[in-house]
């Protein structure tokens, strides 16, 4: 909003939803307000906490280190500290995953206070998470760099794959989170079925182990979104996978169609919302 | 297309009532449908403001007040008609929204005032006059957990005040903190009036409305009742009120040993019938009963009720034998009483019984209400006419200036 004051305000509303184009300008026009908003979600988050934002990184190494001890040992890997380095590059973008779309599948019903007094677009709620938990992926995004030489991986142009790597997750995340906010506030099992889903998407992806050790059933994992997603974290930080580019291009094309599906419902929903909360 | 700032046509506003199981299995199960039966909290709605209009919108709970400001705040869309507002809202509709506990009263007033639809650099310009009227400078960097509620309050009305909008909607916020803040809060309010801005208020305080609001709408059962004049407006919610007691009493238990008929019952004033007075304005309550039995000196009883039920006072004839009523006789009773009482809404309810207080004779169906204008700097029940002098010169407003201290 370059000049409130200047501009001028109108209010139309009749029983059909907002206009497409007029609604994406509104979500241009509340940048401050997502700003503002997501500053605040990671303030109360960290605040209070002595060691603030060093949870977000804690969290994720701790639960790479329990999976690469276990698992180096159920399964056969060569380089236990090779793999120590594959199991963290994708535990950092599944916890990343995880903790945003849990929080932002309930982001439009837990705000209810706060939006049945004020309007904007209810889009703004399941992207505050993606925002505030940024800062936490690119700290161990960070430390995961400053670790790859003591785990045999050498740091090399191949980190440049980071940042197509953060930027599906990014908008994988959010695309998900867009839509499972909306399906929550009319079916509050949402919030259920995303924990369970989680607990099971993650058995599912690559994360853990190499997708080799699939054999065929490999095939089906390309088909997991979040393959190609994490696929691209593990390349950058141990270089290339087998068979990357199918579960790639399944992750971009996951994106976009839940990103016109997602906006969709959001716009469509977008002062309904209320009436249900 | 006309200039006004607030413009509805036709609006209705339908919401389900869902069955409280409603589940996501059931809903997708075209022979399992949740139970719903839909509910109008507006209906056919036509309302037009003008830019700079300060119009009061009154009626019992339920009566769609809430989703009229919802809707203009554009946080619902109407399920028919159209609706178009002008320029730049502000709800002060619940102070304090979006206040995070941890954050400090700064960081706050920056995501309060965004909300509201201001920019940074727009909450920047305003932050000072925030602060010095919430008068907590020495706090402001403090996170509001470790605020009182007043200061939480006062803090939020400050910011939300401040936001300078062309349509402020206001909804029962306007009693917030100690009598001078509140004070404050009503200057604050003159000045936004005097700066042509476009007030819908929203509130069960009476008196504000009258005093803020030249012009209010009636809303009942989600449609309009009545929009012009205040006092017609606060007349006709004053009728509706003993319609839907009246309503409400016919199917409810009362036993009558009967024999009094009531004909008239009417509330007067100075200046005849009325629903309004000022403090310590003489009243009548005039009633005409007309006997069907043979009663010795029945004993009449009237008893002033504030809002919440508290007897304001009871007034019963004395329990001596006066006069012999015969069948058909008729006799015009009168409560002679002067409104001693502060600023608030008051029901009178009546009744006639026999001389031993045991059989009814009659009894009031519904209670008369009335509103009685608050006299600045008092608060209570009763009003004692009372003044501080220092060396014996009254302390003493004439008029109320502005909003009532409810």
């Amino acid at each position: 909003m370059a000049a409130p004051s200047q501009a001028v305000h109108l209010l139309e509303l009749d029983d059909r939803p907002d206009a497409r184009r007029p609604w994406l300008a509104s979500l241009w026009r509340h940048r401050d307000v997502l700003g503002i908003l997501a500053r605040a979600d990671f303030h109360a988050r960290y605040k209070r906490a002595t060691f603030g934002v060093l949870w977000a990184v804690a969290v994720p190494v701790l639960q790479s280190l329990v999976l690469a001890v276990v698992f180096s040992r159920v399964i056969h890997v060569g380089d236990a500290r090779r793999f120590g380095a594959y199991v963290l590059a994708g535990v950092l973008a599944w916890s990343y995953f995880s903790l945003t779309v849990t929080a932002a599948s309930t982001s439009i019903v837990d705000a209810s206070t706060l939006t049945d007094k004020v309007w904007f677009p209810r889009a703004l709620l399941p992207t505050v998470p993606c925002l505030a938990n940024l800062p936490g992926l690119l700290v161990s995004i960070v430390c995961l760099v400053v670790a790859l030489p003591f785990l045999r991986a050498d740091i090399g142009p191949r980190l440049l794959l980071l940042v197509p790597a953060v930027a599906l997750l990014l908008a994988f995340t959010l695309v998900l989170g867009l839509a499972l906010a909306a399906l929550d506030v009319y079916f509050r099992d949402v919030k259920f079925l995303v924990q369970a889903g989680l607990l099971m998407w993650f058995y599912v992806t690559p994360v853990a182990y190499s997708k080799d050790l699939l054999g065929g059933l490999a095939r089906f994992a390309d088909f997991n979104p979040l393959t190609g997603v994490v696929t691209l974290f593990q390349m950058a930080a141990v270089g290339r996978q087998s068979h990357w580019q199918r579960p790639v291009l399944v992750s971009v094309i996951a994106t976009l169609v839940v990103a016109v599906v997602a906006l969709e419902i959001q716009r469509r929903h977008d002062r309904l919302f209320t009436d249900l909360l | 297309m006309s200039d006004a700032a607030i413009e509805l046509q036709d609006v209705g506003k339908r919401y389900w009532k869902l069955d409280e199981r409603a589940m996501l299995l059931r809903s997708l199960l075209p022979f399992a449908r949740p139970q719903r039966t839909e509910f109008w909290a507006l209906r056919d709605i036509d309302l037009e403001i003008g830019k700079g209009d300060v119009v009061g919108v009154i009626g019992r709970n339920g009566a769609g007040k809430t989703t009229l400001l919802r809707m203009l705040a554009g946080v619902t869309r109407p399920t028919t008609g159209r609706l178009r507002v002008r320029g730049r809202v502000a709800p002060l509709i619940s102070v304090g929204v979006g206040f995070h506990r941890e954050m400090s009263g700064r960081e706050n007033v920056y995501v309060n005032g965004m909300l509201l639809g201001l920019s940074k650099r727009e909450v920047d310009r305003r932050f000072d006059a925030i602060v010095e009227f919430s008068e907590l400078e020495d706090f402001i960097d403090t996170p509001v957990k470790f605020y009182s509620s007043g200061m939480f309050m006062r803090l939020g009305f400050a910011a939300a005040v401040h936001t300078d909008p062309e349509v402020l909607l206001v909804d029962e916020v306007l009693a917030v903190g100690d009598v001078a803040f509140q004070v404050k809060c009503a200057e604050r309010m003159k000045q936004i009036r005097e700066a042509g801005t476009t007030i819908v208020l929203v509130s069960h305080n009476l008196h504000s409305v009258r005093v803020l609001c030249p012009r209010a709408v009636v809303l009942n059962r989600g449609r309009t009742e009545f929009d012009g004049p205040v006092e017609g407006a606060i007349a006709r919610h004053h009728e509706i009120l003993t319609e839907e007691a009246e309503a409400h009493h016919a199917v409810g238990e009362q036993h009558y040993l009967g024999g009094v008929d009531v004909e008239e019952r009417e509330l007067l004033g100075p200046d005849g019938p009325t629903h309004y007075v000022d403090a310590n304005t003489p009243m009548r309550l005039r009633l005409k009963a007309r006997f069907d039995r043979d009663v010795d000196s029945p004993l009449f009883a009237f008893t002033i009720l504030a809002t919440d039920g508290t007897i304001a006072s009871r007034i019963i004839t004395p329990l001596i034998p006066y006069r012999r009523f015969a069948p058909g006789q008729d006799v015009l009773v009168e409560l002679k009483f002067t409104a001693r009482l502060a600023g608030g809404t008051y029901r009178i309810a009546e009744s006639i019984t026999t001389s031993d207080g045991l059989g009814v004779l009659y009894s009031s169906p519904v209670p008369v209400t009335f509103e009685v204008g608050t006299r600045h700097g008092t608060y209570g029940i009763a009003d004692l006419d009372s003044v501080v002098t220092l060396d014996g010169v009254a302390l003493r407003e004439e008029r109320a200036s502005g909003l009532g201290v409810p």
